[in-house]
């Protein structure tokens, strides 16, 4: 196990550097906006533009700055500074971390407890009316995107413009360090809105994998030797239909570590996701650099802790 | 039947179930959306178009209510707090709060720049080649500064926006004829034309330029900065100022015992608190407001502009405008939460004069004469939001009236109607087709796609597409790419290498009350730069250019008005784009703000606004 864990961490390393060349080339590739043309003003003088990028070492091969770019990640752990507002990068991400992390854990928590359960009971209670109800909520959940429905939800139940006043408005996220029930009360709608769409999507899985599993042999073989029924579905049941479930959960859980940026934009919470848009829309190649770097890195760790939980869950896995 | 088997026949009912269940879904989605869509109630009145003041709700900007703290909702960020650097309107909005400038403008008149730090007006020598200013005694630096602003921190504040750690946007168009002045950014030096005596200051001139210079110290750059403090942050390059501004105005960013701005996170907030060093007998600005939050971050400015509309002490947004959708209905039902300014700017669809077509006088002529520019107006919110732009010198910027006001110059038949004239764009099509411009039909008749590049988000995004329509109506094909707003500029339209033909999303805004400040960078030859340009035509007429140097010189006032009303007309005659709206700047506030706009920044004057 521990040789596997060495080995996958290695090839992550190799892989970031991949992912980190490829946000470079892709910069340098495709028409960005000009980050010293930028910083220069509406009117700018050339030769300001030329001081402005090599300030920035923009004037450089990019793959001057490609390595210098890694060497000092490697050397100091130093993302370097922001184009737009000259900010230490690793500070900026790491301030925003807080806040995509508390949304992603949260959301995720939401929709695993009601995207399980409702898989489950659809598939105990398949062809019920109560199955056919959360099967077509589930639909809607997935047919409904995350923008809209998050703008819906705030015109419906934000406690400043809402017709039905119950969750905080948007722009009110504070750390949980500087006020804890303020933080729940602000992310409790974005939780709701973030979570929709997954547990939709696990719901359905679930349903689907559990009305599989439960067909299998060694279901009937249980049920014929006396097991109640609540051992055979839970026991037996969810806990084979729920491996490609953890796979799924630890790239989603990963994605979103990485930033949700739709739900970040329009419930403004100061998250890594909305810091990548603006740098993307602004050129800030070092912000967006770092924001992937963080994405991949979570995606990375997160499969891996999934890799060594199925190891536990499924007694067919050995490494 | 296996259990695959029961699952594929349970599969087919349930397909059709799906069918159905897919068309309840709809809806059920189509209504949530009209519940959602009907949460602003219902249009009372179709009474559109009245107009409010700088003044939400009206009367005198001096007067207020002291104390209250406010949140001003923004979709960005300022560009910097350093005064050397900023130059964007959102930018200039905190910074006239937090610094002052050796020129100012009350809110009501953007036209008279009043002294703020001078104690007095400018004395401009005879020749045009000198101008003085005598800084005012007893103002003070907030801390950790904490001591008396001199005429040298001027000095030094201009000399910094030569260098290249503090890239000023401006400092080389405004104050490059100073004697002296770097030719280009490089290390920080003295600029000998720059000379200080006791509380004078006095700017030497290489060209006679002076009141072109005395009416940039209104800008920023004119903020005066201690060299003693400041020094070693400008030694960084790029400059850390930006981070340890030393404020002079009547409120500052929050900072701490060093002097590091603590209150600003860049895209999340700015907290704006008292100057407990400010001193209220030296300034003509009331202060009202104890501290000001600006929350960055409202992607949506239509729920940022919702939530001012409906909540208490807020204001919105960084945009110019609330999205058009909200601005109609605020302008019905709550017109006196509205604060209204001239924008002091022109939009238009640059034609560029290098590339064909457009090289030939009688195609640009002919696609003004057609453009429906009033259709062009609606995608910025229609007759609401401004005037046609008949010109290139906005209303309330000298040289406007005497251009011909908001009419513009009656003489020139293809800007005479605005809504498009078929009939007459046929003629100059083929009087174009007589120089051998390929026309069939009064239309172009051209087999090449035209390289447009235009923004990809609204409202530039319908402007450009309202545009493509009007365009193919005179038998043009384009190439239509759409990009973000800054790689438009930054790698297209400002890039003249990149021989674009239509640009049809620029516009420009005044830097100071000016018609030089509206004409020369747009439409000079002289203006050309291989980056960053923004004569996005490329306009380049020996006449013109030989009419700005010459109406550079005269002082401010009505011969200088008339001077630059000429050579505005000489450009509208030259048909170098299609201009088609002046829109008025247009912010929002709670029902309990009294919100000032100034007209010189045109956003919300924060020392001016108070908590009713």
């Amino acid at each position: 196990m521990l040789a596997y864990i060495i080995r996958r961490l290695l090839w992550s390393v190799v892989l970031l550097l991949v992912v980190s060349l490829v946000i470079f080339l892709i910069f340098f590739i495709l028409p960005t906006a000009d980050p010293a043309e930028l910083r220069a003003g509406r009117n700018p003088d050339p030769e300001l533009v030329a001081a402005i990028e090599a300030q920035l070492g923009l004037n450089r091969p990019f793959y001057v700055q490609y390595f210098f770019f890694i060497r000092d990640i490697v050397t100091e752990f130093n993302f370097g500074r922001s184009y737009q507002n000259n900010v230490d990068v690793r500070e900026e991400i790491f301030s925003r971390i807080p806040a995509t992390a508390s949304l992603a854990l949260g959301a995720a928590f939401v929709w695993l407890v009601i995207g399980l359960l409702i898989g489950i009971l659809s598939a105990v209670k398949r062809g019920t009316i109560l199955d056919r109800l959360a099967m077509g909520a589930a639909l809607v959940g997935i047919s409904a995107p995350v923008y809209w429905l998050g703008l819906v939800s705030i015109y419906l139940f934000s406690n400043d413009i809402g017709r039905f006043p119950i969750f905080e408005p948007p722009g009110t996220y504070v750390a949980i360090t500087e006020d804890p029930t303020q933080w729940l009360k602000s992310l409790l709608l974005p939780w709701l809105v973030l979570a929709t769409a997954f547990a939709a999507v696990y719901a359905r899985f679930m349903r689907s994998n559990l009305l599989e599993v439960m067909g299998e042999d060694y279901i009937r073989t249980g049920r014929a030797k006396g097991l109640k029924e609540r051992a055979v579905v839970f026991r037996h049941g969810v806990r084979a239909a729920i491996t490609p479930i953890v796979t799924i959960f630890g790239l989603d859980l990963g994605i979103l570590l990485g930033g949700a940026i739709l739900t970040e934009s329009v419930f403004n919470i100061p998250g890594i996701g909305r810091t990548a848009f603006d740098a993307i829309s602004k050129g800030d190649i070092p912000i967006v650099q770092g924001t992937v770097i963080i994405g991949a890195t979570a995606i990375i760790l997160l499969n891996l802790i999934v890799d060594i939980v199925y190891a536990f869950i499924d007694p067919r896995v050995r490494y | 039947m296996t259990n695959t088997q029961h699952d594929a026949h349970l599969q087919k009912g349930r397909s059709m179930r799906k069918i159905k269940l897919s068309w309840l879904m709809t809806a059920l989605l189509v209504a949530l959306a009209m519940v959602v869509a009907g949460c602003g109630g219902d249009d009372k009145s179709e009474n559109s178009g009245k107009k409010a003041s700088p003044v939400a709700g009206g009367g005198d900007p001096g007067e207020g209510k002291p104390g209250g703290n406010i949140t001003f909702l923004a979709a960005g960020d300022v560009d910097y707090l350093d005064p050397g650097q900023t130059y964007y309107t959102f930018g200039y909005m905190v910074h006239y709060a937090v610094n002052r400038t050796l020129y100012g403008f009350k809110p009501e008149d953007a036209e008279t720049a009043i002294p703020d730090l001078a104690e007095g007006e400018p004395e401009i020598s005879e020749d045009n080649k000198t101008v003085t200013v005598t800084v005012k005694p007893g103002v003070k630096y907030a801390p950790p500064v904490d001591r008396e602003v001199t005429a040298d921190d001027i000095k030094y504040a201009i000399e910094r926006a030569f260098t290249a750690n503090v890239p000023s946007g401006y400092a080389t168009s405004y104050f490059a004829e100073i004697e002296g002045a770097p030719e280009k950014p490089g290390k920080y030096q003295e600029i000998p034309g720059i000379v200080v005596e006791g509380n004078k200051i006095t700017f030497k001139l290489t060209k006679a330029v002076a009141p072109r210079l005395a009416a940039a110290l209104v800008m920023p750059i004119t903020t005066p900065v201690p060299k003693e403090y400041a020094e070693k942050f400008d030694k960084k390059s790029p400059s850390e100022y930006d981070q340890y501004v030393a404020f002079t105005g009547p409120y500052m960013v929050k900072n701490d015992a060093e002097g590091k701005v603590t209150g600003r996170q860049p895209g999340k907030k700015i907290e704006i608190i008292r100057n407990p060093n400010w001193d209220k007998a030296t300034d003509f600005r009331p202060a009202f407001l104890d501290s000001i939050t600006i929350e960055e971050g409202n992607d949506d400015l239509t729920v940022a502009a919702r939530r001012t509309l409906a909540g208490q002490t807020l204001l919105c947004c960084d945009s110019g405008q609330p999205p058009i959708p909200i601005l109609r209905r605020a302008l019905q039902r709550n017109p006196d939460q509205l604060g209204r300014v001239a924008g002091g700017g022109t939009r238009w669809i640059a034609l560029n004069t290098t590339q064909k077509p457009f090289d030939n006088l009688n195609v640009r002529k002919a696609l003004i004469a057609g453009f429906d520019r009033n259709a062009l107006r609606l995608t910025r919110g229609g007759e609401e939001v401004g005037s046609i732009a008949q010109h290139w010198i906005p209303p309330g910027i000298p040289g406007h009236e005497e251009s011909g006001g908001d009419a513009g110059f009656t003489e020139f038949d293809w800007m005479q109607n605005p809504e498009g004239d078929p009939a007459l764009a046929a003629k100059y099509m083929e009087a174009a087709g007589e120089e051998g411009v390929p026309v069939e039909n009064g239309k172009y008749a051209g087999k090449d796609n035209i390289l447009t590049i235009a923004t990809n988000a609204d409202p530039g995004l319908k402007t450009a597409q309202t545009a493509q329509t009007e365009f193919e109506k005179l038998g043009f094909k384009l190439n239509f790419r759409k990009v973000p707003q800054d790689t438009l500029y930054t790698k297209f339209c400002s890039v003249p290498k990149k021989e674009v033909p239509i640009c049809p999303n620029v516009g420009w805004f005044k830097d100071f009350q000016d018609p030089e400040s509206m004409l020369q960078p747009t439409f000079s030859g002289a203006a050309i730069k291989p980056a960053g340009n923004v004569n996005w035509s490329q306009l380049k007429v020996p006449e013109i250019d030989q009419a700005m140097l010459d109406a550079a010189t005269i002082p401010l006032g009505d011969e200088r008005n008339k001077a630059w009303a000429e050579i505005n007309k000489q450009i509208v005659a030259q048909a170098p784009g299609i201009p088609y709206v002046w829109d008025d700047s247009i912010s929002i506030a709670s029902k309990d703000m009294k919100m000032v706009i100034n007209g010189y920044y045109t956003s919300p004057d924060l020392s001016f606004t108070s908590v009713k």
